[in-house]
């Protein structure tokens, strides 16, 4: 794989600036790691900084000396107010819609991928469309059917929301890992007696572990980030942890620690989810767009 | 034997029907039914706070009407326009580079790769927090740096002049990885024959980017363009942390004034107009998408 250097070595001398630039030619490698690194602090800084403050003391909440007494003071009045209620609505929400949509719609990516249907492109059309629509416009019929519904502000109504992302998201997602379990298996399954869904249960699904589990934390990510659903269609029963910070922005202002810190509780599931499932991440967030 | 096949083949789409009716229906009921409703909506004058205007289609076309003449709305256009043009074309340039960067296959850099995904799988609702901690005068530690060195900066989103700057800023943040990721996917789908054949000629790195990468991975890179593009219509969250919309209506996009319009004011016939001709506009572009991929899966299948 050592690429041959001869030519570019051969032509260096005619060039002005030979020597620098052969330094960084001979140098490319560790140099591109150190742009590699100082790159990604300055990027996650914002991000660091988050988490730093919610650990300091309040007294010096602005601080930025490096070396200071980490406190909890921020996470133990979190714990005693609302927050732990609407952290709990946005774990039973995020999982039950994920739930479902996997119940719903990995059945109907698997048949998608098997069937040839003539309409499956149609179809498909559809679910990429219903990725694609704006919220405003689920949230306004939503929130005016939920009033007649007695939906509004219940857990069960934001599911059913959620479900307009995910049941899309499952079969967009779904179809590709399907696709690539040869149906021969699921053939000699069949000859040894096994029923289609029988058959798709013990050969294919294990077959697909991998990407039904990607699958699943991504549903799961794209619920528990939902901030607009939520702000709009519960009040305070039902309301998730994005809108409790929300809430508490507007009743208490900005007390800097405790929005550090209720800030650093919600995203930490997700980051630490993402990172495992970093390769489907493109996949499933591009549906559609990306080429296998 | 071949009966027997027969009888798979049929069995199979029998099933096949049944495991699909059900995903069908709850789809058509959570997104036909909300979009049926949604344009019947836009043809009254609906405000829950007037009685009587609930399916009132005495005048169907007086919202699209009031649209072509309302400036606010024309404005919310011209601001999406701005916002949606700057924050792809940033993404595009710095999703590039940072894969360009990260293409090289050292453990660092691929260690790297999971890092650079935060901001974009972050809850957008802390995104907006941890931006307006950077944009607060007096907790920044930009605004603390820029004093310390005797170049105070006044804030940047409640300036007219910079609001929607800030928001193109943090916006770009959030979503860079995601060009970031589809730029290195297609870098890496590259054959290294062209490659080594380029440097063997003497070619220069800007050539060998040029002439050789690009036509690779310039379908991917409009791909993730439109994407982001589509998606950069759903902006809500972070304006609604950093700026409300204002100072005035500056950084009010068109999402946020139809979301004002129904949610603030209950003007639910005017915000549903606003929201239809949005997916309107969305129809048209996801088309767009599909004709572009739709070749790709035909020489899949």
């Amino acid at each position: 794989m050592q690429r041959p250097i001869e030519p570019q070595a051969a032509r260096a001398p005619s060039s002005r600036s030979a020597p620098s630039r052969y330094f960084f030619r001979r140098n490319r490698r560790w140099l591109g790691d150190i742009g590699t690194v100082v790159l990604l602090l300055l990027v996650l800084f914002p991000f660091v900084w988050l988490v730093q403050m919610s650990f300091r003391p309040n007294q010096d909440i602005l601080g930025y000396e490096l070396f200071f007494t980490p406190t909890l003071q921020h996470y133990r009045a979190l714990w005693t107010g609302a927050f732990p209620a609407s952290f709990l609505n946005s774990m039973i929400t995020s999982l039950t819609s994920t739930g479902l949509a996997m119940a719903i719609g990995v059945p109907a990516a698997y048949a998608l991928s098997r069937s040839g249907f003539k309409s499956s492109r149609r179809i498909a059309l559809w679910i990429l469309a219903t990725r694609m629509a704006p919220p405003i416009a689920f949230t306004i019929p939503f929130f005016l059917a939920y009033r007649h519904l007695g939906l509004s502000d219940t857990l069960l109504g934001l599911i059913i929301v959620y479900l307009t992302f995910n049941l899309a998201l499952v079969i967009w997602m779904m179809q590709p890992f399907f696709d690539g379990v040869p149906r021969e298996l699921e053939e000699a399954a069949w000859i040894d007696g096994c029923g289609v869904w029988e058959a798709f249960c013990r050969v294919t699904l294990p077959l697909s572990a991998p990407g039904l589990a990607a699958t699943a934390v991504i549903c799961f990510i794209l619920s528990w980030n939902d901030f607009f659903y939520a702000l709009v269609l519960t009040r305070t029963n039902a309301s998730t942890a994005p809108v409790a910070i929300v809430n508490f922005i507007q009743y208490t202002g900005w007390e800097w620690g405790r929005i550090a810190a209720a800030g650093t509780l919600v995203m930490l599931p997700v980051v630490i989810f993402s990172i495992l499932v970093r390769n489907y991440l493109v996949r499933g967030l591009a549906a559609g767009g990306v080429k296998e | 034997m071949p009966v027997r096949r027969l009888g798979w083949a049929q069995q199979r789409q029998r099933s096949f029907i049944l495991g699909l009716a059900p995903a069908l229906l709850v789809l058509a009921l959570i997104t036909i039914a909300p979009a049926i409703y949604l344009v019947l909506t836009s043809l009254t004058p609906l405000n829950l706070t007037l009685p009587g205007t609930a399916w009132d289609f005495s005048a169907p076309a007086a919202n699209y009407l009031d649209l072509i003449e309302d400036p606010r709305f024309t404005r919310s256009v011209w601001v999406q326009v701005k916002l949606s043009v700057a924050t792809v074309i940033l993404q595009l340039l710095v999703g590039l580079g940072v894969a360009l960067l990260l293409n090289g296959s050292t453990p660092i850099r691929e260690m790297a790769r999971s890092g650079f995904l935060i901001p974009m799988v972050l809850p957008p609702i802390v995104v907006g927090i941890l931006w307006r901690v950077m944009y607060a005068v007096d907790i920044s530690p930009f605004h603390r740096f820029m004093a310390f060195i005797g170049l105070p900066v006044p804030s940047l989103i409640t300036d007219p002049n910079w609001a929607l700057t800030a928001i193109v800023i943090a916006e770009t943040w959030e979503w860079f990885p995601f060009t970031m990721l589809m730029a290195l996917a297609a870098l890496q789908m590259i054959p290294s024959s062209p490659l080594e054949a380029a440097r063997i000629d003497g070619a220069n790195d800007w050539q060998i980017f040029r002439f050789v990468m690009l036509p690779y991975i310039q379908s991917t890179l409009v791909v993730a363009a439109i994407f982001r593009l589509i998606d950069s219509i759903k902006a809500f969250p972070l304006i609604f942390v950093l700026t409300d919309g204002g100072p005035g209506d500056v950084t009010e996009v068109t999402n946020y004034y139809a979301y004002r319009q129904a949610f603030t004011f209950s003007l639910w016939g005017y915000g549903s107009a606003i929201a239809t001709l949005m997916v309107a506009g969305v129809f048209v572009l996801s088309y767009l998408i599909d004709r572009l991929t739709g070749a790709a899966y035909a020489e899949a299948d």
